[in-house]
């Protein structure tokens, strides 16, 4: 019984040291997990918006030229047109609920195609800078 | 220089019939018909940069500049010289290539800001961007249309080759071809097209052959499109970067032009097998670097070679169209077929 006993105090003092270290790594993984997360949640906020505000942006553009172009039925404004279409089914069709999406960026980097072609064919600057102003749209 | 002055360094050679066109760092773009190299036109006022780039029309009357000023401009032959009638904007850095498609009514250019456009010309000289694409992750350097078909190939920084056709209306990328450990500078299609070559920064040169869905030999495919394999892969023959890559229609030979300098011409061997293909070396030459002395000749049956002094250390190589001369060039080189 006594050589129990003093089995089991000698054994806390002699493996106190692995025990802090341990006892103090759990504490420091929680605490980091929970920054990390904190921190990802933040990071995946902003991305989530600037993807979302670009392609947006796309929308808005490629709309607003189908609604302006709706009355020219000449053949050259039907492959504007056309385009224009392809756009914006590529948009609607882009699943903003799925950030797990295996294609996101493949599908995000057709859309940016997409709309670098409809720009060329509208003959307009894809950074919407006019003139020599210094400033220009980015995401 | 022989033939070829008026610029600090050139970039870029072609061959129409027996005449040369040269895109140059001096901005311009001299255009040299005759035997005599004497320069008959220099395109200025362009470009506000490098010329990086030139490339000929299949028909011969329109010639191409790509520009690290992110513009390609298209010249029309006059009687009385080259006039600018377009200029295609829209990338968003240097243009590193352009390639006019066999039908002459396709060009394609690629850039620095990873993507690869397809333009599309109409009888009325119009041009309209058909198709912007963005599967390369890296600088492309390089892009060339299959001899006679509409398929499109680019060479990445990115280690890989990208093929590309249209869709249901639209350009899609329809393989990908890795491999290479590094940077691929240039392809080369072979006169059937059933054959590809690719150079890179990792020293050799890969030849890939493209296998249709059921093939005889068991190389399996995914869906309906075929598959390109590597099927050779030409190691130790280089000792540094090979920066470019021709391979003859008539006489089925590959050309490399690499970072040491040297020439080096392969011919496929005797007991070479069309899945399993040998070359073997059949020409190699050094070319003396900087001091201005011009001097190299080799020959692989009716070619010669001809070089000129290499004072940047990019050297590109060409066949020519009659076989008369293979020029070597400190530039890259193309020629009308």
């Amino acid at each position: 019984m006594a050589a129990a006993a003093g089995s089991d105090m000698f054994d806390e003092i002699v493996m106190a040291e692995e025990r802090f270290h341990g006892e103090g790594y759990q504490e420091g993984y929680a605490e980091g997990s929970h920054v990390g997360v904190v921190e990802g949640r933040r990071y995946g906020s902003l991305h989530g918006a600037k993807i979302g505000s670009e392609i947006g942006c796309y929308l808005g553009f490629a709309l607003t030229w189908q609604c302006l172009l709706q009355n020219c039925t000449d053949e050259k404004n039907s492959k504007k047109i056309k385009a224009l279409d392809s756009l914006i089914g590529m948009i609607q069709k882009f699943p903003y609920e799925d950030p797990t999406y295996d294609k996101l960026q493949e599908d995000l980097e057709k859309i940016r195609g997409k709309f670098k072609q409809v720009c060329s064919m509208l003959n307009i600057q894809s950074d919407f800078r006019m003139g020599t102003e210094r400033s220009s749209l980015t995401f | 220089g022989r033939g070829l002055g008026g610029a600090r360094f050139g970039w870029g050679l072609v061959w129409v019939g027996r005449g040369l066109g040269r895109g140059g760092a001096c901005r311009s773009v001299p255009v040299s018909p005759g035997a005599g190299w004497s320069c008959r036109a220099v395109l200025g006022e362009g470009h506000q940069r490098t010329v990086r780039r030139v490339a000929w029309s299949p028909c011969g009357s329109f010639l191409a500049s790509a520009s690290f000023d992110a513009t390609t401009c298209i010249w029309k032959r006059q009687e009385d010289g080259f006039e600018c009638v377009t200029t295609l904007e829209g990338h968003e850095n240097e243009v590193k290539s352009v390639a006019w498609a066999p039908s002459g009514t396709l060009l394609a250019t690629c850039s620095r800001d990873k993507s690869v456009w397809v333009w599309e010309v109409d009888e009325e000289e119009e041009y309209e961007c058909v198709s912007v694409l963005n599967s390369h992750t890296q600088d492309v350097k390089h892009v060339v249309w299959h001899p006679n078909q509409e398929l499109l190939a680019s060479a990445s920084y990115d280690d890989t080759v990208k093929l590309y056709q249209e869709e249901e209306d639209d350009w899609v990328c329809c393989a990908t071809l890795e491999g290479h450990e590094s940077t691929v500078w240039s392809v080369a299609f072979d006169r059937s097209g059933e054959r590809l070559a690719s150079c890179s920064d990792d020293k050799t040169v890969r030849i890939w052959r493209r296998y249709e869905p059921g093939n005889q030999e068991g190389v399996s495919c995914s869906g309906n499109d075929p598959t390109w394999k590597c099927i050779c892969t030409l190691s130790g023959y280089h000792s540094r970067t090979i920066y470019d890559v021709s391979w003859c229609h008539l006489t089925g030979a590959l050309a490399t032009a690499c970072g040491d300098d040297a020439i080096r011409v392969f011919e496929e061997s005797a007991s070479s097998e069309p899945h399993q293909p040998t070359f073997v070396l059949a020409a190699h030459c050094c070319c003396c670097v900087g001091t201005g002395t011009l001097h190299c000749s080799a020959s692989v049956r009716r070619t010669s070679v001809e070089a000129e002094p290499s004072r940047k250390n990019r050297p590109r190589v060409s066949f020519s169209r009659h076989m008369s001369l293979m020029a070597r060039a400190v530039l890259p080189v193309s020629f009308l077929e």
